[in-house]
């Protein structure tokens, strides 16, 4: 309420001040500037909206892209890696291209022996 | 144009074929390292050539049960397939015990492949599981009730002191260092 009484302070409602009511007669609907802004620095903060593990299989954090990726260096169209995480039924997340090596011998999360069965992809 | 696929086709098998080396030995280099800094005092690790990482002697000499006093060589071969396949284990030294054949074929659950229960090989496990297993063969993981060397179990059942005696015959003729 108070910053809302500041900005009102303009020639217009306040014909008291002195300069105020000379300008009214200048620039008759203008309000007067209180203050400019001149540089402005934005922070921002992010996260993860997953606990960021490490992949239990090639031990590289799984938002990174996975140790075999890596060591052939794919990447997409795009130039980017494209190195995707997977979650299980059970919630344990592993990079995509390692788990999809393992699940052919193994259809088992290595973590929990559960039966392997995807909740969703992605980062 | 044939010859050209042919051969772009082959540089990229080679190639990867390199990368899984590759990540295979990315993998080693870090988990040689944790099981260096776990080893115990009665255990040793021997590289016969300092540039291959994937081949390595593990010496063990348990400090209690029946093979106490007894160093007895393990052959570690870790495959490029690793880790989605365990290390090949052999034993090196002839002993008399359930769970090891004469020939030196180490039954031991996470060493397995393909295996149903939970026990078996997983990517999640590292060398230090190894290590840990092949000790704990010499105490708490020895098994007479399914016995790899039959004979050795049944003689255990029959006899504790003739069975301990076979396997300290054993240790004076292939296991003293």
């Amino acid at each position: 309420m108070r910053i809302e009484e500041g900005k009102a302070v303009s020639p217009s409602k306040s014909p008291t001040m002195a300069d105020g009511v000379e300008r009214m007669d200048n620039e008759s609907i203008k309000p007067e500037k209180m203050f400019t802004l001149k540089k402005w620095n934005a922070v921002a903060m992010w996260s993860w909206d997953v606990e960021c593990d490490t992949c239990a299989i090639c031990r590289v954090q799984v938002m990174d892209a996975c140790l075999r990726c890596q060591a052939e260096s794919k990447r997409d169209f795009y130039g980017k890696q494209d190195c995707v995480v997977v979650w299980g039924e059970c919630n344990h997340s592993f990079h995509y291209c390692c788990m999809s090596l393992w699940v052919k011998q193994n259809n088992r999360c290595p973590l929990c022996q559960q039966e392997w069965s995807i909740q969703r992809m992605g980062k | 144009m044939i010859t050209l696929s042919q051969r772009l086709k082959k540089q990229q098998d080679q190639g990867v074929l390199n990368n899984r080396i590759s990540v295979r030995d990315r993998l080693l280099a870090r988990e040689l390292q944790e099981l260096a800094q776990v080893l115990p005092t009665n255990c040793l690790v021997n590289h016969d050539n300092v540039n291959d990482l994937s081949s390595f002697m593990l010496i063990i000499k348990p400090t209690e049960g029946f093979w106490q006093g007894g160093s007895f060589k393990f052959g570690v071969n870790v495959t490029e397939e690793y880790n989605m396949v365990p290390p090949i284990v052999k034993c090196l030294t002839r002993l008399w015990h359930p769970n090891i054949s004469e020939g030196g074929e180490v039954c031991l659950s996470l060493l397995r492949q393909h295996s149903v229960d939970g026990l078996g090989w997983s990517p999640t496990r590292r060398l230090n599981d190894v290590l840990w297993g092949l000790l704990a063969l010499f105490t708490d993981l020895l098994n007479f009730d399914d016995p790899l060397n039959i004979e050795a179990a049944d003689m255990y059942r029959t006899s504790r002191e003739e069975f301990q005696k076979k396997v300290n015959e054993y240790v004076i003729k292939y296991a003293i260092d």
